[in-house]
């Protein structure tokens, strides 16, 4: 007995040994959505970033805690006697293809990407002028003083100037293809082998790469699998190693099964409800036809103390939500510790504020909410749907998918809404510029403030924080933004979304929090 | 019999700016393109003038027109999604479809016509019984139901067969193949059956019931006293009799087939037009969703029109009124 149990243990360790040396080559992954063009400029999307930060690098970069680091520049210092920023580079750094990587390719990049037919163009929209001094050293001058610039740009990324001019890929395509949708030419450490959009594409390393590698990658393969019970299945039977994300409802069945792990963390995005505030009367009530309950900013007061968020954690999310208070979730820069209490679930009281509003009956009004945006997205709005009802407030609640979504809210049509916000640059001046300040065309702020809050305070601070160098200074102003916000109830932030993901357990990799997957951190063992 | 083909072509062609119509009129209804193709951060001025570049703030009349104006011409467009030229992407996917479509329309008939003939000559067996029941579960549960059963039983429990893709293909001039490779026919194999399954339930009782009718016939009764052998009977005499209602059925679901296997192709992920179309449509990739369903119009007009060329081969009598 004990002998052959010894002796099958020895042939499932080398059966083990063996295949894990066969397999350590080959890394297979899938997510839902294929990168849409292979043109690190021409489409500002995280399947897009996320995927071409393993084969394009930028000037500075984040790590895994997401925190800002060198990269194709080795340090960074503000402009002396100007606004700004001087990049010194990394030197001996070569494309994928051999030439040699310099400031010119900097300055070539810059232009591409700000150029209108970039859709990364408003990471520049501070920036007054690009000064090449040497082969590396390049000075970004910013109109005013920009803290922030530097974090700003980890994404953007740096092609060589003289394979994309001459490939005739000089701009990022705007209406047909261009070299560059299809071929990649970067610093980074991966490099494109094969790709059949929409079905395969195959990555390897990049040999010349500057960076020490921490990955075993030899060869990695994704393929986008749209159907979240055939992305499982492909998981459980083996096919490929990694999965991103899989549906919180099948984590217990990938937890029971030997050989596979989930990995959760939680990601940047806060989930939260806005209102119209700039509307006059309801569009969707059946009752309050000549007013906006909601433009009072106690009756906004009760519709949070409606939710409880504990409940949606327990029922809907199994424990895996963080509820928020604020627009970004704990650990941003710029989150606001003084201001870290959201409003308690407290029906009686959301009661009385609708009493004292003048709605002791409470009213009925329309709800927009996406059903294939955010995680378990249509039965979050159901369940907060009946929590309004329970203190009175009456919500129609309409859901859609998000492809009609965005264009209804910006024609206004709506009484309150649904909208998750990951902050782009990891910053909590990011949800202040696009969704608190007052919508501003000209000035491309508040475009994402779909119910126009404003209030002259706070668009008077953002300038402020925005230009402010000294930390503890900006905080301030941060914190003056948050406790207005929070005090007339500008949105009701709900909770931050969690990530998961899930992978065979002899993988090893960095879940980040911006839902960013990088190969350089994978390790199969 | 080429002026009846011309005659056809000319009609697909109506058909087709037909179908382009109402798909253009119910473009502006699935969602707006431009908040797909662009990010979070991109200004509103910004998106304003893409989308006044690609033209959809035209008319819609001028947008339909600008739309089959091109198409005549022979330019399809450009996706919005991926900027790739419409045409290359669709004649890449057609191949993954076709064979698919073909090879469950080949699980269906040398399933299906034995099966129907079988339950038609013993209708009370337990055999018969047996297959009528388990094929109508294969008529009543969805299609991605069955799908799924079949990926979790065969790909994730046994491990015999693949759970996505096409596994391996070969490419013969441009046409990206399955049927050469081992792996890609264990590719093939789930989705297929599959996609067959409905086809192999309405074949089999479409002849059954024809063959039951058949088999009343007097024909069949004076065959019988002549003492034809069963066999020939069966197959030659009342077999041929049943298959043209059967041949007009299997065909015009052909159609359905190419048309409907976007549900199947999700399943498992099968690199066909229909997992591109849908792929469309969650982009509002406006381009590939309008030629993707003209060429399904065009097909529908092809396969009707080879099942009208196949009566004639099948029917004798058809082709006497013709020669007359």
């Amino acid at each position: 007995m004990n002998y052959s149990l010894k002796s099958s243990a020895l042939v499932c360790m080398t059966v083990l040994l063996s295949s894990t040396a066969l397999s350590a080559e080959t890394f297979r992954w899938a997510s839902t959505t294929d990168p849409q063009t292979m043109d690190p400029h021409a489409v500002n999307s995280a399947p897009v970033l996320s995927f071409m930060n393993n084969i394009y690098e930028g000037l500075v970069r984040r790590g895994q805690d997401m925190s800002i680091e060198p990269s194709l520049a080795t340090s960074w210092n503000p402009l002396e006697g100007e606004n700004g920023w001087r990049f010194t580079l990394r030197e001996g750094v070569t494309f994928q293809d051999g030439s040699a990587f310099t400031s010119e390719d900097v300055m070539f990049s810059y232009q591409r990407a700000s150029d209108e037919a970039a859709d990364v163009r408003s990471w520049f929209a501070p920036v007054a002028d690009v000064r090449v001094v040497d082969d590396f050293t390049i000075d970004f001058v910013t109109t005013a003083p920009n803290p922030l610039f530097p974090d700003s740009i980890a994404n953007f990324m740096i092609l060589d100037k003289d394979w994309a001019e001459g490939n005739d890929a000089a701009l990022p395509a705007r209406d047909a293809e261009n070299f560059a949708t299809m071929n990649v030419n970067g610093t980074g450490p991966f490099t494109l082998a094969s790709r059949d959009p929409g079905v395969r594409t195959v990555l390897t390393p990049h040999e010349g790469w500057w960076g020490e590698a921490e990955h075993n990658v030899t060869e990695a393969i994704f393929t986008p699998i749209g159907n979240s019970a055939t992305g499982l299945a492909a998981l459980l039977s083996g096919e490929i190693d990694f999965i991103q994300p899989i549906p919180l409802q099948d984590v217990a069945q990938v937890e029971e099964r030997d050989g596979f792990k989930v990995l959760e963390g939680e990601e940047t995005r806060v989930i939260m409800f806005g209102f119209g505030h700039e509307h006059e009367t309801l569009i969707y009530s059946d009752d309050v036809t000549d007013a906006n309950p909601f433009t009072d900013p106690n009756v906004r007061l009760a519709a949070a103390h409606a939710l409880d968020i504990d409940s949606i954690n327990r029922v809907l999310f199994r424990g895996k939500i963080q509820p928020a208070s604020q627009l970004v979730p704990a650990g941003i820069s710029g989150y606001s510790e003084a201001n870290s209490d959201r409003p308690a679930y407290d029906p009686d009281r959301a009661r009385e504020l609708l009493a004292e509003a003048g709605y002791p009956d409470g009213f009925s009004f329309g709800l927009k909410c996406t059903n294939d945006r955010y995680i378990n997205d249509e039965a979050l709005c159901r369940a907060a749907a009946s929590m309004f009802a329970a203190v009175g407030l009456n919500a129609e609640l309409s859901t859609g998918p998000v492809r009609d979504y965005w264009p209804q809210l910006r024609e206004d049509d709506f009484d309150m809404y649904l909208l998750g916000w990951s902050p782009g640059t990891f910053d909590m001046e990011h949800p202040i510029r696009f969704l608190m300040h007052s919508q501003d065309d000209e000035k491309k702020l508040g475009s994402w403030n779909f119910g126009n809050y404003s209030n002259a305070r706070v668009d008077e601070l953002l300038p402020m924080i925005q230009q402010e160098i000294d930390p503890a200074a900006r905080q301030a102003l941060v914190d003056e933004v948050v406790a207005i916000t929070q005090a007339e109830v500008a949105y009701i932030p709900l909770y931050t979304q969690p990530l998961i993901w899930a992978a065979k357990d002899n993988i090893e990799l960095t879940q980040r929090a911006d839902n960013f997957f990088l190969l350089r951190w994978v390790t199969v063992n | 019999m080429a002026y009846f083909i011309l005659k056809r072509l000319i009609q697909s062609l109506f058909v087709m700016l037909a179908v382009a119509f109402l798909a253009f009129s119910l473009f502006r209804f699935v969602g707006d393109p431009i908040t797909q193709m662009t990010g979070v951060e991109t200004s509103v001025a910004d998106q304003e003038r893409l989308r006044e570049e690609l033209g959809l703030n035209d008319p819609f009349v001028t947008q339909f027109a600008r739309f089959t104006g091109d198409m005549l011409q022979g330019d399809f467009g450009f996706s919005y999604r991926t900027r790739q030229p419409v045409a290359e992407m669709i004649a890449d996917r057609i191949p993954a479809t076709l064979e698919l479509g073909i090879v469950a329309l080949i699980i269906s008939l040398i399933v299906g016509i034995p099966a129907g003939v079988y339950t038609a000559l013993r209708p009370r067996g337990v055999v018969s019984q047996t297959i009528l029941m388990t094929t109508l579960i294969g008529v009543s549960v969805p299609t991605f139901v069955i799908g799924i059963m079949l990926i979790y039983l065969f790909g994730v429990q046994l491990g015999w067969l693949p759970t996505f893709g096409r596994g391996g293909t070969v490419q013969i001039g441009g046409w990206e193949s399955s049927f050469f490779t081992v792996d890609g026919w264990r590719a093939l194999i789930l989705p297929a059956i599959t996609l067959g399954v409905y086809q192999l339930t309405l074949t089999m009782r479409l002849v059954r019931a024809e063959m039951m009718e058949v088999m009343r016939s007097d024909y069949i009764r004076f065959a019988t006293a002549r003492g034809v052998p069963m066999r020939r009977l069966y197959f030659k005499h009342a077999l041929a009799n049943t298959m043209v209602p059967v041949i007009t059925i299997i065909g015009l679901q052909f159609g359905g087939v190419i048309a409907f296997s976007i549900v199947t192709e999700s399943v498992f992920q099968w690199p066909g037009m229909g997992l591109l179309f849908l792929e469309s449509i969650r982009f509002v990739d406006i381009p590939v969703m309008g030629v993707y369903l003209v060429v399904i119009a065009f097909f529908f007009v092809v396969v009707n029109l080879i099942v009208d060329m196949l009566y004639v081969a099948i029917d004798p009598r058809l082709r006497v009124k013709d020669a007359a």
